[in-house]
């Protein structure tokens, strides 16, 4: 059995990274809006849908669309922003409920709206990645690498660290940090809450919208894979603590890891139930998440 | 106007306990019967949402332990119903306690995240292990008598709404609960518990919940994850007491009633649509956000309390809107 480990670890780190972009970004819109969007993984399907169709009419290669899906899914979200925060700054009722709500009803409709055009089929976009594989072997052990697994990881980092750039080095990210810590005081300092809130949850449903593409090509697509995913970021996302990004990755990694552990050690169909009672252990020992960080 | 309220509920309470001596078809006691379990389920879903502020995404999670419970006690322990439908309640209730330990001390986010986490682990757990029947379900002993069911089930949530009526209007517990909804630090400064009447107000919204689940195993016979412990349950639950109206007893009532006749006829008429009334669901909880926040029944009370009290109108509006005006930043931070 232990010469499976290093594939297990591999396959884990391959497969969390991919996990990170798409937490980074939900994390991020947490932090801004303070609500969580249920809806997470109906983006991640519809991305993966989008690329399929692309791929299907056109012929061309998945990767070669990612940048039209960000533009085309930056604009969706760009667009239902405004929705979101006018409703979170309602003064009837309780906004913040009412925003949770409202994402939760924009999740069912979506996955109904996915499941009536799209059909329960599951199916995987074809790239050319797909194929390739190449072998490493580390003393002596061999270990599988899939390309297309490599190229997710490499968009991965490319995402986050295009992410921390536009956080850390520019006007924009300091005014989404600012709004990350208080939005009124921000909004007196000239941040203009509205629109830098549009810009974010727009870049967070583009980058989703491509890492569904992503798995898309690595594992399957299908009307009802969001329901996984959506599980997945928040299980990223609590086990980071709540709007605390640089735990993100780590969080993210681990869940790669135990997912593939249990691939291989265990009975896969448990993993969903390894996720929860890690899930739960988390929050029972540590709310603010694996580093004590989270609001 | 209270007296008035309260003959119209005993009129209504006498015509449905009548109803089957007079009327033979099994197929309206049936379809009533089941529009009765989802007033209960929604008024229920309401105790931690709607008065307590916590929102519950994972509602159907305790209604399928409910029903798995009975169906396991009936089934393999050979327990009589009598015997086996108070520790369904007990088990949705014990469900309640141990997810609400670890998740009720922090904010309402974390809250919606895991119960609707808890909703999907219970179905994956009843998926892979044998004693529920897995992916095929489980069949009960079927005691068809549509009478017996209708008047169970309208006598539990008949004590269901009383029950539920006396601890949250009559009793402090409701303004209690009120308070934490309003604003869970200024309770904590009047010296309430914030963390212990939350749990206790999610295990009074969990236990009936489990009761009903287990009259439901009883009555329809065959219980299975994707039926019973899918999303489904959840999402309508959702849908009623957002449409209906959070935060009051005759809200998520009347929503209860009217998503569940709306379901009915589409069920009937509409059947090769089913994914439609996804869609559905989900546009009517969006549209009721935005354009009535207060439900249906919360946007009725107060016009017609504007239209006999026009000296007082912007009075009773613009307090919980200063509250919440209050509240929000805090939430931002």
């Amino acid at each position: 059995m232990m010469e499976l480990l290093p594939q297990a670890l591999t396959d884990g780190i391959l497969l969390g990274g991919i996990y990170i972009t798409i937490a980074i970004a939900f994390s991020l819109t947490y932090g801004v809006m303070h609500v969580i969007d249920f809806a997470v993984g109906e983006w991640i399907m519809f991305g993966a849908f989008t690329g399929y169709y692309l791929n299907k009419w056109t012929g061309l290669d998945p990767f070669l669309f990612l940048p039209v899906i960000f533009v085309l899914y930056f604009g969706v979200g760009y667009v239902i922003q405004p929705v979101i925060h006018r409703v979170l700054s309602g003064t009837k009722g309780n906004p913040f409920l009412m925003g949770l709500v409202f994402t939760f009803g924009l999740a069912i409709m979506f996955r109904g709206l996915a499941l009536t055009a799209f059909g329960f089929y599951s199916n995987s976009i074809p790239s050319a990645f797909s194929e390739g594989s190449f072998n490493l072997e580390p003393l002596g052990l061999t270990v599988t690498i899939p390309t297309v697994r490599l190229v997710g990881l490499g968009y991965a980092v490319a995402i986050t660290l295009i992410l921390h750039y536009l956080l850390k080095k520019t006007n924009f990210g300091l005014g989404v940090r600012a709004l990350a810590q208080h939005k009124d005081a921000a909004g007196l300092m000239g941040v203009n809450s509205k629109r830098t809130g549009s810009y974010v949850y727009g870049i967070y449903v583009g980058i989703s919208a491509m890492t569904g593409v992503l798995l898309g090509c690595i594992l399957s697509i299908g009307a009802q894979m969001g329901n996984e995913y959506t599980i997945f970021a928040f299980f990223v996302v609590v086990l980071a603590g709540m709007g605390y990004l640089a735990g993100v990755p780590w969080a993210a990694l681990l869940l790669g890891l135990v997912q593939s552990i249990f691939m291989i050690y265990f009975n896969p169909s448990h993993t969903l139930l390894a996720v929860f009672a890690i899930l739960y252990i988390i929050l029972l020992i540590s709310p603010r998440g694996l580093f004590g960080k989270g609001v | 106007m209270k007296n008035r309220g309260a003959t119209i509920l005993a009129i209504i309470g006498a015509a449905l306990l009548i109803l089957p001596l007079v009327m033979h078809d099994t197929f309206v006691l049936r379809v009533l019967t089941e529009g009765i379990m989802w007033i209960g389920l929604a008024i229920a879903f309401d105790v931690i949402a709607g008065y307590t502020g916590y929102l519950n995404f994972g509602h159907g999670a305790f209604f399928g332990i409910g029903a798995y419970t009975i169906g396991i006690l009936m089934m393999q322990a050979n327990l009589p119903f009598w015997a086996a439908l108070p520790l369904g309640g007990v088990a949705a209730g014990i469900t309640a306690l141990i997810a609400g330990i670890p998740t009720l001390r922090l904010k309402g986010a974390y809250f919606a995240i895991a119960t609707w986490a808890l909703s999907r682990a219970i179905q994956q757990l009843a998926l892979n292990v044998e004693f529920t029947g897995g992916p095929d379900g489980m069949r009960l002993e079927a005691f068809l008598n549509p009478q017996f069911f209708y008047y169970l089930m309208l006598i539990t949530v008949g004590v269901i709404f009383a029950t539920l009526w006396y601890l949250l209007e009559r009793a402090p517990f409701g303004l209690k609960l009120k308070a934490i909804r309003e604003d869970e630090e200024g309770a904590k400064a009047l010296g309430l518990n914030p963390t212990k009447l939350k749990m206790q107000s999610f295990i009074l919204s969990a236990l009936p919940t489990g009761i009903l689940g287990g009259i439901y195993a009883y009555w329809i016979t065959f219980i299975d994850p994707s039926s019973t412990l899918g999303d489904l349950v959840s999402d309508q639950a959702v849908v009623m007491v957002v449409f209906g109206g959070m935060g009051t007893l005759f809200g998520p009532a009347l929503g209860a009633i009217l998503i569940f006749a709306f379901k009915t006829l589409f069920w009937a008429y509409l059947s090769d649509f089913q994914l439609l009334y996804l869609i559905i669901l989900g546009a009517l909880i969006a549209i009721s956000v935005i354009f009535i926040p207060n439900g249906l029944w919360g946007t009725m009370v107060k016009r017609k309390a504007g239209a006999t009290r026009p000296e007082q109108k912007a009075e009773p509006a613009s307090e919980p809107a200063a509250l919440s005006a209050v509240a929000a930043p805090e939430e931002g931070n």
